[in-house]
């Protein structure tokens, strides 16, 4: 049950306006929300949350009974409108000001930025306040802009209630500190993380690139960044010519595992698979498709010939190419069947002449 | 050719009867728009009768296949025929769907 709240007359004509802004204050809220939202998107910036609220009739009464007489009128209460921006990093906190203080006029004498507001001695975690206005006028609002674990301190803070008139011993203030400074400390090591690895990625796009390959590591960002010469391509095209076919563009991302499987290391043992076994695998495909009149082929299917291809010629057989099929598609008995079709195909081809053995049974 | 729908345990199932090719194939394609429209059901291809697919029927079943991914619905193909399945096989798009 709640407190019942006890105005007093000023308190009571305030709660009054209060009432007549209700339909002006939710009207104001979805407008700067929307507006928030839109620049934040054209921006590019991901943030975990954007939030919107009016201020309830009891949390406003709240805060009248304990400061009332600090507003002379409602228009003073500057968190009534209130819309809070949560990130996932400190310096997006600074790139929402930007968009704020673009979109919005920012009541400078009101705004505080509580981050840097820390007494020595304080404690607490706190985020970025503005109050703005939308540029065609009207009421005040407050922007709150915060990470998420700014926001995590936040309401950690609200539910403990340290904030309450009671008098908090000071080796629990001590363990309120050393929890903040070690979420401030967190977030600045996420920021440096996440530089480093936009460092690194910058670094490898430039070694593939220039064509470096022997120097970077397979992985799924490596991978993902020598999509982007299209090695496979040159071979799709050769495929498709056979019956003008159309190519269905799929991620490649699936085969990584079965490269990696491979004992591939770097995207030069790729790049050298790929010339090694493309004249190889066009045959494979051709023997397959040649005889039909399909005219629309995977974008993966020059990268699955090659796979097939590498594992007959190194003596994987039936096992090996079900295994590829296992690792792309989850294993499954029809799995095998794919191998027997696959193997039944190449068992024809001259790369199969030097190097399958009539007595091992295809394995 | 010849095509059923059933809802079997909150799952669409089309069913698919003889050859799906370049003449049957706009029939076809009228037939799968409710399996297109449809939310929240995942999607089987019951191919267990079909004799043949083409091209033609190959894209029928990448435009299932492209309006239940966003969805979060699942397609799956059952009853392959081993002729069928090495259709999907050679033209890589056996990586693209989920097999029963």
């Amino acid at each position: 049950m709640e407190n019942q709240v006890k105005l007093d007359s000023h308190g009571e004509t305030l709660l009054r306006q209060y009432h007549e802004l209700r339909p002006t204050m939710e009207e104001l809220a979805q407008e700067a929300y929307e507006q928030l939202h839109r620049a934040i998107k054209e921006q590019g910036i991901y943030v975990t949350a954007i939030e919107q609220r009016v201020k309830t009739e009891h949390s406003l009464a709240g805060k009248l009974e304990l400061k009332g007489a600090k507003y002379k009128s409602i228009d003073d209460v500057t968190d009534l409108v209130g819309l809070r921006v949560i990130t996932f990093y400190t310096d997006e906190v600074d790139k929402v000001a930007v968009i704020a203080k673009r979109i919005f006029d920012v009541d400078w004498q009101e705004s505080v930025d509580k981050r840097k507001s820390h007494d020595w001695d304080s404690f607490g975690y706190n985020s970025l306040h503005y109050i703005c206005r939308l540029k065609t006028g009207g009421m005040r609002f407050e922007l709150q802009m915060r990470t998420a674990l700014q926001h995590v301190w936040s309401t950690i803070e609200h539910d403990t209630g340290y904030k309450s008139n009671i008098v908090i011993p000071r080796e629990y203030m001590r363990q309120f500190s050393r929890l903040a400074g070690m979420l401030e400390l967190i977030d600045d090591e996420f920021s440096r993380l996440r530089m480093v690895l936009n460092d690194y990625r910058r670094q490898i796009q430039a070694l593939v690139k220039n064509g470096r390959l022997d120097e970077v590591p397979l992985s799924a960002d490596t991978f993902r960044s020598f999509l982007g010469l299209l090695p496979f391509d040159h071979l799709n095209r050769r495929i498709a010519a056979v019956n003008q076919a159309e190519i269905y563009p799929v991620s490649l991302m699936p085969f990584l595992p079965v490269l990696e499987s491979f004992g591939m290391e770097t995207l030069g043992d790729v790049q050298r698979f790929v010339d090694e076994n493309s004249d190889d695998a066009h045959q494979l495909a051709l023997s397959q498709l040649a005889i039909t009149d399909i005219d629309i082929l995977s974008s993966s299917a020059a990268l699955q010939y090659l796979c097939l291809v590498y594992v007959l010629k190194h003596g994987g057989g039936r096992d090996g190419l079900k295994a590829i099929y296992d690792t792309i598609n989850g294993e499954s008995d029809s799995n095998g069947i794919l191998a027997d079709l696959m193997l039944e195909q190449a068992k024809t081809l001259p790369f199969m002449q030097q190097n399958f053995n009539p007595t091992d049974n295809g394995k | 050719m010849n095509t059923v729908l059933k809802e079997e345990n909150n799952d669409l199932v089309m069913y698919f009867e003889g050859r799906l090719d370049t003449a049957s194939a706009p029939r076809v394609e009228t037939d799968v728009a409710p399996l297109k429209e449809s939310s929240g059901h995942d999607i089987i291809l019951d191919c267990s009768k079909l004799e043949y697919i083409s091209s033609a029927g190959l894209r029928i079943f990448l435009s299932i296949l492209k309006s239940a991914k966003p969805k979060g619905d699942h397609v799956y193909i059952r009853g392959i025929s081993n002729d069928i399945r090495a259709v999907f096989a050679m033209t890589g798009f056996v990586n693209l769907f989920e097999f029963k």
